[in-house]
């Protein structure tokens, strides 16, 4: 019973987890243009049962553009761990080919560890000009080394696995070794590895929306909701800034728990 | 008969203690209206070219109804081939070191900025000659109806060959005579001046200024906090006033538009390396259903809150401008008609296409800027009826520049005391130069109009050849000619300033929101105790 405990967490929190995806993401169907639509006679309307969460500046349904800024950090969050987690294992495979390439792994892993994320990841996506693709490039690239770290040190003491050596001392290659014995090992740890960094990732893009470095100012992403209810909070517009807020807690709670509970069961 | 003069001497001395206090009680003004010049405060790059040069002086200024006033040049005369001017200077203008400005210092700033090429666009100037200490010669290669407006707005700096001269590093430390002299500059974040003790105008009622140079939400936080006297607010976000300020408005001849790429992409890019051209807005048929389709009046109320009016024209309600170019309302039956006549034809998809090509295209804006996003974002909507989709997409200026300045719609800001700026957006000749003519226009009918302007004997007849570049009947750059720009409204400039801050008579701002509002800084004074 003991055992079973976290699988049925888990099971539960993919469960949920996996509804409120898939709700969010039916959600963009059923939208349509909804979160673009301009009401100019209800500009900055108060929730009430006409307008669910309010509207905002120009009129805008916020429960629209929550649901579409919550969508589209979904997008970015699992694009940018997905990436993340492949710079992690290509790094960790490379580490365990020499010592050489291990310790220049492990020195980058350091340096990137040693850089302040928010720095680094501001650095990046302005160089890149700002925009999806370069949140999505500069959330992945400063990511990743924790990961990495941990699938160096489990593909490290892989190798020493008696399979392992059995199977060089039967004279199969490394590439053999690598995705015939070590990777399929790894999967789960990249499993948990990705979801515990999507939280991360989503927290990061709207972070970087929010301070003018991330995605246009004309996207409906929490971090522009976040930044244009900045600067009407001072007018008591309060629901500017809660809805969206209160979106992306929940959603990051959701997957951490989800990650958590993994962890456990795994 | 010594008793009762005893509280009456006491009386005078307390007065004057209370007069004394009350000058003293503000000797420092903090200011947040943005501005900050990237190249520094240089005239010869362009620093003044709108608004108030502050550090320098310049040889003629505006009054209030914008007529030409002395400054530095007590007298000024054209001479009967409209070839040369000439201007006697006044003999106590000194700079902030104490050294005379002279009659060589004005004929070097002109000539220095004659080739250097910034903002202050002096190619008409032959050459500037020093005639004595106290009179200047500025020969032109032909005659230029604007030429005065250089008069009006280039601060003149201390020759290269003086003490203190005009060098590489001069934009960083400048040196005028205007009423202030610059005592910190720490870049991005504040500006801190003083009083200029050998200003030969009136002495400035506050000792020092600071100039904060924080974005939008900052400046309002900093207003609310009571930590700054002026603010500049967008008009979106100025419903409310923090409790011990006071919403002032400036009347302005500044505005927002949209520019449009004229030439098809055909895989050319400019100097900068930025790609040249748009399929889509280079018909003329998709500018004008744009023209027409946009409801000038919605997106005054909308995006500027009331603080502001239509615009159809770069200068609208100006001498120089065609008061017939505008739309008594939006027609969209008529915009469609004319999409339907060029071939775009409306899809299942809700967006009108022409040999395959979608009626879609970027509306790119500087991001940090609230009111050209509120444009663009209302902009985009108006037009989405008619099968056209207009993305709006922030970005920096220097992506901008580097990316969508020659291929995007950009929503650009403009407006001039001066018909000189017309001649910079229109003429071929300023095509893709800069900012100015970005989509590269060009119409040799329009050429011709501006420079008879420019040639003309008379202001009057000078007018009319600007308004009939903007439509002669036949063609123009206006909405009833080529629409090479969808221009949208004309601004009122917003501040919160302090209570106790009488900033005078405003008179009508240019572009720039910000540094305008300092024109008339010899007029502020404190009234609190």
């Amino acid at each position: 019973m003991s055992q079973a405990q976290p699988r049925l967490r888990a099971a539960f929190s993919l469960g949920v987890t996996a509804l409120l995806v898939m709700g969010l993401v039916a959600s963009q169907w059923l939208l349509g243009d909804s979160p673009q639509q301009m009401q100019f006679d209800a500009r900055l309307a108060p929730p009430s049962v006409e307008h669910w969460l309010g509207t905002d500046a120009l009129g805008r349904e916020l429960w629209a553009r929550t649901l579409a800024g919550l969508a589209l950090s979904f997008w970015v969050g699992c694009l940018a761990a997905l990436l993340s987690t492949l710079i992690a294992l290509s790094l960790a495979a490379i580490a365990t080919l020499s010592a050489r390439l291990d310790a220049l792994v492990s020195l980058l892993i350091d340096t990137l560890l040693s850089v302040p994320h928010l720095i680094l990841l501001m650095l990046i996506a302005f160089a890149l000009g700002g925009g999806t693709q370069a949140v999505i490039i500069a959330v992945a690239v400063t990511h990743w080394p924790s990961l990495a770290r941990v699938l160096r040190a489990e593909l490290w003491q892989l190798r020493q696995a008696p399979y392992v050596r059995i199977s060089r001392a039967l004279g199969k290659s490394r590439w053999f070794v690598l995705h015939g014995h070590l990777l399929p090992h790894l999967i789960p740890h990249c499993l948990v590895g990705a979801l515990l960094l999507f939280p991360h990732a989503i927290l990061h893009e709207a972070a970087l929306t929010f301070l003018g470095f991330g995605l246009s100012p004309s996207q409906p992403a929490i971090g522009v909701l976040l930044a244009d209810a900045m600067r009407y909070l001072s007018g008591g517009y309060w629901w500017l800034g809660i809805f969206p807020g209160l979106g992306l807690l929940l959603m990051v709670l959701g997957f951490e728990r989800l990650s958590s509970h993994l962890r456990r069961a795994l | 008969m010594t008793k009762p003069t005893r509280p009456i001497l006491l009386g005078i001395a307390l007065s004057c203690l209370v007069v004394a206090t009350t000058v003293q009680a503000k000797e420092q003004l903090v200011l947040a209206i943005g501005g900050e010049p990237e190249q520094g405060f240089d005239p010869l790059l362009g620093w003044g070219q709108y608004g108030n040069p502050l550090f320098q002086s310049t040889l003629l200024s505006r009054g209030k109804d914008l007529a030409p006033q002395p400054e530095l040049a007590t007298e000024w005369w054209l001479s009967e081939d409209r070839m040369t001017w000439t201007l006697t200077l006044r003999e106590d203008a000194r700079f902030a070191d104490g050294t005379p400005l002279t009659a060589e210092d004005v004929a070097y700033t002109f000539n220095a900025a004659a080739r250097a090429g910034g903002r202050a666009d002096l190619s008409a100037l032959a050459e500037a000659t020093a005639l004595d200490k106290h009179t200047v010669s500025l020969r032109l290669k032909a005659p230029r109806i604007t030429f005065i407006d250089q008069l009006l707005t280039l601060g003149i700096v201390p020759r290269a060959e003086r003490d203190n001269g005009y060098s590489d590093q001069y934009g960083r430390h400048p040196l005028g005579s205007g009423p202030y002299q610059l005592v910190e500059w720490q870049e991005g974040e504040q500006l801190i001046v003083e009083r200029n003790p050998y200003f030969y105008g009136p002495t400035p009622a506050f000792e020092r200024l600071v100039f904060l140079f924080t974005g939008e939400d900052a400046t309002l936080s900093a207003a609310h906090a009571g930590q700054v006297d002026v603010a500049s607010v967008p008009p979106a976000l100025a419903a409310n006033v923090p409790a011990h300020m006071q919403r002032v408005i400036m009347e302005s001849v500044d505005n927002r538009g949209i520019l449009f790429p004229m030439q098809s992409a055909n895989g050319e890019h400019a100097g900068s390396g930025a790609p040249i051209g748009n399929d889509v807005t280079a018909d003329i048929a998709v500018r004008r259903a744009i023209n027409l389709a946009l409801d000038r009046d919605t997106l005054v109320e909308v995006a500027l809150h009331g603080y502001g009016r239509p615009a159809f024209g770069p200068a609208d309600g100006l001498p120089w401008s065609n008061s017939d170019e505008r739309f008594a309302a939006p027609d969209l039956d008529q915009a469609e008609e004319i999409l339907d006549a060029a071939g775009w034809q409306l899809r299942d998809d809700g967006l009108r296409y022409k040999d395959g090509l979608p009626a879609s295209f970027r509306l790119t804006y500087p991001s940090s800027d609230t009111t050209r996003q509120l444009l663009a974002e209302v902009s985009a909507e108006m037009v989405r009826p008619l099968g056209i989709e207009i993305q709006p997409t922030g970005r920096h200026w220097d992506e901008i520049q580097r990316e969508a300045l020659h291929q995007d719609a950009i929503m650009f800001g403009f407006g001039s005391h001066s018909p000189q700026e017309v001649y910079y957006l229109f003429h071929s000749q300023h095509a893709g130069n800069g900012f100015y003519n970005s989509g590269f226009y060009a119409n040799p009918a329009v050429d011709a109009h501006l420079d008879a302007a420019q040639a003309a004997s008379g202001l009057e007849q000078a007018n009319r050849e600007w308004q009939a570049a903007q439509w002669d009947g036949t063609t123009g750059y206006g909405v009833r000619g080529d629409s090479s720009w969808a221009w949208l409204v004309n601004l009122e400039h917003v501040y919160f300033t302090d209570t106790c801050l009488d900033v005078g008579d405003l008179s009508l701002a240019p572009h720039g929101h910000g540094w305008p509002i300092t024109t008339n800084l010899l007029e502020w004074r404190w009234t609190c105790d």
